[in-house]
């Protein structure tokens, strides 16, 4: 990709405020940042503060296991601050730098699947090795990893950005589908979940799901308002990639529903395994008006577990807490959880799945019972092994599991590890920040910002809690060139 | 000033804390009534103060639990103020408790997803450490 893509984005977007009578840079002033300055690293005043870089000389070897955006924009970043590194990505999947943000707009129909994949190794940086092979096992104490095809890497540095798993062999009924990545061919897993089911959080998932949504939609016709059907949307026990998605892919099919004239046709269900709607109470109020607004039914504490795609049943684990016996030493009642199978019938099932570290790291010495690799979440270096950091998905960091993040991840990592290689005290701290713009419906985002405070963090001079059309043409038209551009290009947004 | 303590004994064998059903009433001098007041909204730091103040030790050395050289103990409750959550918190305690711990252990949930019973967990194993933190042993020295 080159400037021409941007230009082109930002001349579709231009024509879009054109048509709400703003300019570009209004709108830009509104939102308090330029198009400049945001993709190269947020506000005017972080883009005027762009650093000098002086190159660090070094003879070790980096390793990076994962070709995602955390590695890829990590080795690029990397390059920018070592003179001829010795790095070397592990990734045997050519879509493994897809723009997975994207996956939501594809399974509401606002992008073609095309504009998602990118191709792994039109992001290499020049004279980093790339071996096209899978690492299977790790050997920390001896610095180094074996692959699926034997390679034995050996490594002064290995950074872990191998992603995580979509766990659908947890789910009875479906448990065909196995343990999927985003990207990669997933035949099999559309396959299992056939006709009535599908899951945006893989690629090939995404486009299916909106061909199901449609399908869906033509059937919602002949429901009524008395005769509804039902569309249940899950989100379940386990950290996921971003935790707005499973919201923002019902609230697309609900714009999708009135657009048809069928909404009240159909009843829409939310069943997720928390106890609220968001983790951050300010986002929770807004979410939970915004549900009640759209006409929406939910179910906290239920966790999805089962479905009979025969009989269109979802079965849920749910869960509630009885008051229990009294505790004469904390001079309280007890609270004791209880839980019991409710079955619900769908037509139409959208399932965010279980999420994991790949199993081969999650058992290796590398791992952690937890699941996740288990770094310091401020430094991102391992617990155990000084010379091991892991970063995305796969670290075991609160809130991190979004694009967003890595952002702000991936300049912490690298600037840790170079004063690492200088024998010097790890300099910087990642915060928290994450980002999830939840799309509310075709037009309108929240931008929800926090980070570790727990509270709403907004970089942009706006209530973040308000649902915005500047931020619909932020999330369709600058998102994806700031990842492409200015992380995985330049490794420096 | 006059301030009631609650105790707690502590089975470093079998990790394990046992309230002492008595309650104890310590007399504080002017000064230290004017410490007290300053941080008796200040949670663990009037924990410590007392952990780390000779006269209360030397009280609890020669009133509370006397010829008890090597006798481990931690402060249960002062006036209203409770700790007994750090020793007999357990997975089916009140919401208030939760909220306590996830604030001091710095415990952030994802966005909805974890589970009463998973952060529970983890205030448990955080708690192994932290508690053994707040226990008074009886030395010949002054210093417990």
């Amino acid at each position: 990709m080159d400037n021409k893509y941007i230009k082109d984005m930002l001349s579709q977007m231009d024509k879009e405020l054109a048509s709400k009578g703003m300019s570009r840079r209004d709108a830009m002033k509104l939102a308090g940042l330029s198009s400049a300055g945001f993709l190269m690293g947020g506000t005017n005043a972080q883009a005027a503060e762009e650093e000098v870089i002086t190159k660090h000389e070094t003879n070790d070897r980096i390793l990076i296991i994962g070709g995602g955006l955390s590695g890829m924009s990590t080795a690029r970043r990397l390059t920018t601050k070592l003179n001829n590194p010795d790095i070397t990505i592990i990734e045997p999947n050519e879509f493994s730098s897809n723009y997975q943000p994207g996956q939501t707009l594809v399974g509401g129909g606002i992008w073609d699947i095309d504009e998602i994949l990118y191709k792994r190794d039109d992001y290499l940086p020049e004279g980093v090795k790339l071996i096209k092979e899978k690492a299977i096992a790790f050997t920390p104490q001896k610095n180094y990893v074996t692959t699926d095809k034997g390679t034995k890497v050996e490594y002064d540095y290995m950074i872990v950005a191998a992603g995580l798993q979509m766990d659908f062999e947890r789910i009875k009924g479906i448990t065909d589908a196995g343990r999927v990545y985003s990207s990669g061919d997933n035949s099999n897993l559309l396959k299992v979940l056939g006709d009535d089911v599908c899951s945006i959080f893989t690629a090939e998932g995404a486009e299916r799901t909106w061909e199901i949504m449609q399908k869906k939609i033509e059937e919602a016709k002949k429901a009524s308002p008395e005769k509804p059907v039902r569309w249940i949307f899950t989100h379940p026990n386990t950290p996921i990639k971003c935790g707005g998605a499973p919201k923002k892919i019902m609230n697309l099919a609900n714009a999708r529903l009135k657009e048809a004239g069928v909404r009240d046709n159909v009843e829409m269900l939310f069943c997720t395994n928390g106890g609220a709607m968001f983790g951050i109470p300010e986002y929770h109020d807004a979410v939970l008006g915004q549900f009640k607004r759209e006409g929406f039914k939910w179910n906290y504490r239920h966790n999805l577990i089962e479905v009979h795609k025969d009989r269109k049943i979802a079965v849920f684990d749910a869960k509630w807490q009885e008051k229990g016996p009294w505790d004469p030493i904390m001079h309280e009642y007890e609270v004791v959880p209880k839980h019991e199978k409710v079955e619900i019938a769908y037509d139409f099932l959208h399932i965010s799945p279980p999420q994991m570290a790949p199993r081969e790291l999650r058992e290796s010495d590398v791992g952690s019972a937890a699941g996740w690799i288990p770094v310091n979440k401020e430094t991102l270096q391992h617990f155990q092994y000084k010379n091991i950091y892991a970063i995305g998905d796969v670290a075991q960091v609160p809130m991190g599991k979004t694009g967003g993040s890595v952002r702000k991840q991936y300049k912490v990592l690298v600037d840790n590890i170079v004063a690492q290689i200088q024998g010097k005290k790890l300099p910087a701290k990642y915060a928290g920040y994450t980002v999830c713009p939840l799309i509310t419906t075709i037009g309108t985002v929240m931008l929800a910002e926090f980070d570790w405070s727990v509270k709403p963090t907004p970089l942009f001079p706006l209530d973040p809690t308000v649902e915005r059309w500047m931020w619909w043409l932020m999330k369709i038209h600058l998102l994806k060139p700031m990842t492409q551009i200015g992380m995985l290009q330049t490794g420096k947004a | 000033m006059q301030v009631k303590f609650e105790l707690v004994t502590y089975d470093e064998k079998l990790d394990k804390f046992e309230l002492d059903e008595n309650i104890y009433i310590l007399e504080l001098d002017d000064e230290q009534a004017k410490t007290y007041e300053l941080l008796k909204d200040a949670d663990l730091h009037l924990y410590n103060w007392f952990k780390e103040a000779d006269f209360f030790l030397n009280w609890i050395k020669e009133e509370v639990y006397p010829n008890s050289i090597g006798k481990k103990f931690a402060i249960c409750d002062i006036d209203d103020i409770s700790y007994r959550r750090f020793y007999f918190f357990k997975v089916t305690s009140g919401d208030i408790h939760y909220k306590y711990f996830q604030k001091l252990f710095k415990i952030i949930e994802e966005t909805d997803w974890q589970d009463r019973e998973d952060v529970g967990r983890e205030i448990l194993a955080k708690l192994l450490v932290r508690r053994k933190e707040l226990v008074m042993e009886l030395k010949n020295d002054t210093k417990a």
